[in-house]
This record gives structure tokens, C-alpha cells and sequence, in this order.
């Protein structure tokens, strides 16, 4: 199975510090781990999870032997880097943070309440993208409650694997 | 099913259970979808292993030498029965 | 965790052997978790000295009885616990650990965002990155150590046989007789204390 992962710049994972051997122009070795669901495990994205992971740098990952599907994420027992997403850093990351930070403005101006909320957006960019899929999330979420807030984080999320596809 | 998106003052009052395992998977995914965004949160998580790894660290205290010479003498007792 | 014990048949048989110096260190090394058992139950560190004092000699009297079916360590707490709980009763106390007492915020509430403002409950201040490398130096370990002796009893007890001891929550669970959910607040109470002890200590 293929699926996406999220990585700081320096490779490391963002629960646990794991360093994960990135791929150069070949794919990096396998890590194996023992399966506990909820657990251990190698953590990865299908395209309809990606907007509640998203971080520094993005590479595509292999999964393989024992594999445990979540809600919102892929648990597997071995996995390899296949390769960096280049265009994840080239532009797309800017471009998911403008997109969520434009979302964010018009769900917010759309109520005089939520004034508040608009102009927290433009200070936070340099958050980055992370942090404004929340707001853009979170800003939904005062307005149509918990649903609003899910059904953000699935726009957002078609919105990369559109473009993560091509 | 949570009627709100976890603040980081429920996240870090959830961070015992997650830490053990104890957190039902909807709510664990809550918690780490909140840790990937927020920074603050990250920095309390990295802060409370490392609190637990400095508390495991930790070597005894001294006993107080009053007592360690009472049960010495209890102990000598003790060995003659 | 403090440095590996030598194993529990062994040190029972330096014990028979009438060995001070084993004697000596298997006091050293439970002495503030006997102790952290007792106030549990009973009010005054003098009583709960004598309850402990009590325990060693309960635990030397039946050296001959232990099994091996449990820890070495957990079978002198619950031997603790028995001498305690007869101390509290002579005393007329009624028996502790099921009552968790009032709640208490895992962090100061002043650090979040309150009701009304954007984004409430999140961090008005939050907590800086934690380093790369996990301080070990003396002054650190010194101020955890106070910090743990400070803790409630009963939050001291679940801290020590858990983090210093590396017992299992069941184990710590079935030895101290309080359900998994209890075990988890106190051991939460606990760590969200020695944690923001740490944090004032390492951010100065």
C-alpha cells in the first residue's frame, strides 16, 4: 500500500523523534515495528487524511505486512520513504497555507461575530500550514459546530489530494 | 462523539491517558491531530516524558540515620531468633 | 529507574544469611515508598515511621513465607499497607486511597485563553520547546527528588512505584487495591506537578 507521510525538515517524526532513513534517488530502507493499534506502529496518510498532518516536508511511504486502518490514519508494521514530495515544499505547502487562510477570511466575514477571529489570520501565516488548516477548521466550527469543522478538514484534505494526484 | 475541537487546556489534562494508552481511538486521534498543529502542546508533551524520564532517574533518598540504626538493632535481633 | 536490584531470591537469601549490608541497602532503596504508603493511611510521619518500622519486621518475620509469586517489592508494600491499615484503625481512621480528594488543574489555568476570548481554552502562555537532551544534571534530579517528597501521599506512592520503581499500572493497581481510572488521576496529578516544578527550575 502506498500512503504519505508527513516529516519534520529533518527527518524526525513529530510524536515520537523517530529519524527516519529518507530516500535519495532510491527509495530508503524498510523500518520494521511490531503492530499495536494505537500503539506502535509506522503512522502514515491515505489522500483523505493528509489535511490533519500535514507538516514540514511530505514523502510518499510504502506499507507493507500487517496494516490497521483508522479513521483518520494508517498503522503498519514495516514502511519505506519512497520518495520526498519536492512539490510539498516547491510551493503546494504556501499554497495549502493561503488556501486555508482564505477559507479562514470567508467563513469569518461572512458574520459580523467573528471579526475577531478574521484578523487573528494574517499574524498566523507564519504559523504555517498546519495552524491555519486548524483556524480555517476551527473558524467553520463557530459557525456550524463539530460537522463544520469535519467537513473543513475533508475540503482541505481533497483539496491536497487533488493536486498531490496530478 | 466530542462536541467541540479539543482546546489545549483539555489536551493537557488528557496527556496521562494518552501517555498510557488509555485514551478511546477517537479521542487519541483528537489529541494527535491537535499535537501536530500546536506547538505549545508539543512542547508540553516533550516536557512531561522528559519529567518522567528525569523522575525515573532519580535515585532514593537517604533514610533518616535514626531509623536506619533502630532497624539495624532490630535486625540483629532478628538474626539471634 | 534507580539501579538494577540484585534479584529478589537473592537478596532474601543474603537476608537469611543475616548480610547487614544487603539489609541495609533493600531499606535504602523502599524506604520513601514505605513510607509515602503509610502517610497514605495514617496522619502523623511519626506514626507512619513506626508503621514502616513495623512493616521491616513483619517483613523479616515472613522472609520464609514469600513465594516468589509477586515482587519482592510489592509484597513488602503490601505488607505496609496491612500494618497501616491497623494503625488506622486503632487510630479510628477510616481507610484512604478510594477518596482521590478535589480536583486539581494539571496546569495553571492564568496559562490558557479564558471564556469569551478567541480561542478560549487555548495557550496564552504557552510552554517553550522542550531540549533535545533531557537534563540529568544534579541540581535537576535534585529538584525532582523535592518535588516527588512534596507530592500528596497518595500521589507520591503511585509516582514512586510507577516512574522511580517502573512497576506496571496493574501491579501498582492490584498492590494499592484502587481501580486503573484512580491509578491514572493520581499518577496525572503527580506528573503534572514534578512537571511544572521542572519547568520553573529549567526555564530560570
Amino acid at each position: 500500500m502506498i500512503g504519505y507521510k508527513f516529516l519534520r525538515a529533518d527527518g524526525s517524526t513529530v510524536f515520537s523523534g523517530f529519524s527516519w532513513p529518507l530516500p535519495g534517488s532510491e527509495p530508503g530502507p524498510w523500518v520494521e515495528v511490531p503492530v499495536h493499534p494505537c500503539r506502535s506502529g509506522i503512522h502514515a496518510c491515505r489522500a483523505g487524511d493528509l489535511s490533519y498532518w500535514v507538516g514540514e516536508t511530505l514523502y510518499e511511504i510504502e506499507l507493507d505486512g500487517e496494516i490497521v486502518e483508522q479513521r483518520h490514519k494508517v498503522i503498519a508494521s514495516r514502511g519505506r520513504l519512497l520518495r520526498r514530495v519536492r512539490a510539498w515544499e516547491d510551493g503546494l505547502r504556501d499554497e495549502f497555507t493561503r488556501m486555508c487562510a482564505n477559507r479562514a477570511h470567508e467563513i469569518a466575514r461572512a458574520e459580523p461575530v467573528l471579526t475577531a477571529l478574521d484578523e487573528d489570520i494574517e499574524p498566523s501565516i507564519s504559523d504555517g500550514p498546519a495552524m491555519l488548516g486548524f483556524m480555517a477548521a476551527a473558524i467553520a466550527e463557530e459557525r456550524g459546530g463539530m460537522d463544520a469543522y469535519r467537513a473543513e478538514r475533508e475540503r482541505q484534505a481533497a483539496w491536497l489530494a487533488e493536486r498531490l494526484r496530478s | 462523539m466530542r462536541d467541540h475541537h479539543l482546546t489545549c487546556q483539555e489536551i493537557v489534562e488528557l496527556v496521562t491517558d494518552y501517555l498510557e494508552y488509555a485514551l478511546d481511538s477517537e479521542t487519541a486521534a483528537q489529541f494527535e491531530e491537535h499535537i501536530n498543529f500546536c506547538d505549545g502542546c508539543a512542547a508540553y508533551l516533550g516536557q512531561m516524558r522528559a519529567a518522567i524520564e528525569t523522575v525515573g532517574s532519580v535515585e532514593p533518598e537517604d533514610v533518616p540515620q535514626e531509623t536506619l540504626d533502630g532497624l539495624l538493632v532490630a535486625f540483629r535481633e532478628w538474626k539471634r531468633t | 529507574m534507580t539501579s538494577e536490584p540484585i534479584d529478589d531470591q537473592r537478596a532474601i537469601a543474603l537476608l537469611r544469611a543475616g548480610d547487614e549490608q544487603a539489609f541495609e541497602a533493600l531499606v535504602a532503596r523502599h524506604y520513601a515508598t514505605m513510607m509515602a504508603v503509610a502517610r497514605t493511611y495514617v496522619k502523623s510521619r511519626a506514626v507512619a515511621e513506626e508503621v514502616v518500622q513495623e512493616a521491616w519486621l513483619g517483613v523479616l518475620q515472613s522472609l520464609d513465607r514469600f513465594e516468589g509469586r509477586s515482587s519482592l517489592k510489592t509484597w513488602i508494600i503490601a505488607i505496609v499497607i496491612n500494618k497501616a491499615k491497623t494503625r488506622a484503625v486503632r487510630e479510628g481512621r477510616s481507610v484512604p486511597f478510594t477518596a482521590l480528594g478535589p480536583d486539581e488543574p494539571a496546569v495553571d489555568p492564568s496559562r490558557f485563553r479564558r471564556r469569551g476570548e478567541i480561542y478560549a481554552g487555548h495557550w496564552r502562555t504557552p510552554p517553550s520547546a522542550a531540549p533535545d537532551v533531557v537534563a540529568q544534571d544534579r541540581e535537576t534530579l535534585w529538584v525532582a527528588m523535592r518535588a516527588i517528597a512534596d507530592l500528596p501521599p497518595a500521589q507520591q506512592t503511585v509516582m514512586r512505584m510507577r516512574d522511580l520503581e517502573g512497576s506496571s499500572a496493574d501491579e501498582v493497581c492490584s498492590t494499592l487495591e484502587i481501580s486503573a481510572a484512580n491509578q491514572r488521576v493520581l499518577l496525572h496529578r503527580a506528573r503534572s506537578r514534578v512537571r511544572a516544578a521542572l519547568e520553573v527550575h529549567l526555564s530560570a
